[in-house]
């Protein structure tokens, strides 16, 4: 029970995070870019949503692994993923590649 | 955060005639050139996989089943997956960009890469690199 109520607090967090960067930093959505920010460095944090494919999930984690890169598990599928985006659509995986003013990178993996 | 697309990185390629086939980056071209406006590298990588070598065989056998045919190849990022494993085979040398404009420059190339995997693969070091992929 406590853990349940401790997700939902860092739940709202991510989203807000989320929000923020949206609003503030550089960020692109979608498998193919976010492979390409990993090829290229750009990307610094990875969040995939909780229905994506198994071996396109294993995959962006295998190259965050490479890469030395973050990846969070959203506690959430792809849509709503897309909708704490700001975006109408489904997202199934995100790259951050600039923060902007949030801080979602230095807190994101060092809670996990 | 780390570039992992560097010299000496193992790969397979997922494209083409070779796909599925383990290679090995030579040079890569992160921003692409004029005539491949894409992230692109040179990969020499193993077109027939030695066979498996058993303590029974003659030397003569042994010889010939060690035999490993190389290809060399301009391929774009996308149709590559890195792996965590490197080759640290220098190539650089034989194995360079204007070596894929005629045939004969390929060719040699190709035999040159051959020899040096060969004696890699003799020496029983790298053997994921010269193992086969099964799927």
């Amino acid at each position: 029970m406590v853990a349940a109520k401790k997700t939902k607090k860092t739940h709202e967090s991510i989203n807000n995070r989320l929000a923020l960067v949206m609003k503030s930093g550089k960020y692109t959505l979608g498998y193919k870019t976010v492979l390409k920010s990993l090829r290229n460095s750009k990307g610094k944090l990875i969040i995939i949503a909780n229905n994506c494919p198994p071996l396109r999930k294993s995959e962006i984690e295998y190259y965050a692994m490479l890469a030395k890169v973050g990846v969070h598990h959203y506690n959430g599928n792809n849509v709503d993923l897309g909708t704490a985006c700001g975006k109408y659509y489904r997202v199934c995986c995100l790259s951050i590649s600039d923060p902007g003013d949030s801080d979602i990178i230095k807190s994101i993996p060092g809670e996990q | 955060m780390v570039k992992f697309l560097k010299p000496n990185k193992a790969v397979i390629v997922l494209q083409g005639r070779y796909a599925g086939r383990k290679a090995v980056i030579v040079r890569s071209f992160d921003d692409g050139t004029r005539d491949r406006a894409y992230g692109h590298c040179l990969v020499a990588g193993i077109k027939k996989y030695p066979s498996k070598v058993i303590r029974k065989d003659s030397a003569k056998k042994t010889a010939k089943k060690s035999r490993v045919k190389c290809f060399v190849k301009l391929v774009n990022y996308r149709h590559l997956m890195p792996t965590r494993y490197t080759l640290d085979v220098d190539l650089k040398d034989i194995v360079t960009a204007d070596c894929l404009q005629s045939k004969d420059k390929r060719v040699t190339a190709s035999k040159e890469t051959k020899k040096r995997f060969e004696e890699r693969f003799k020496t029983g070091k790298n053997r994921w690199f010269f193992t086969k992929l099964r799927f």
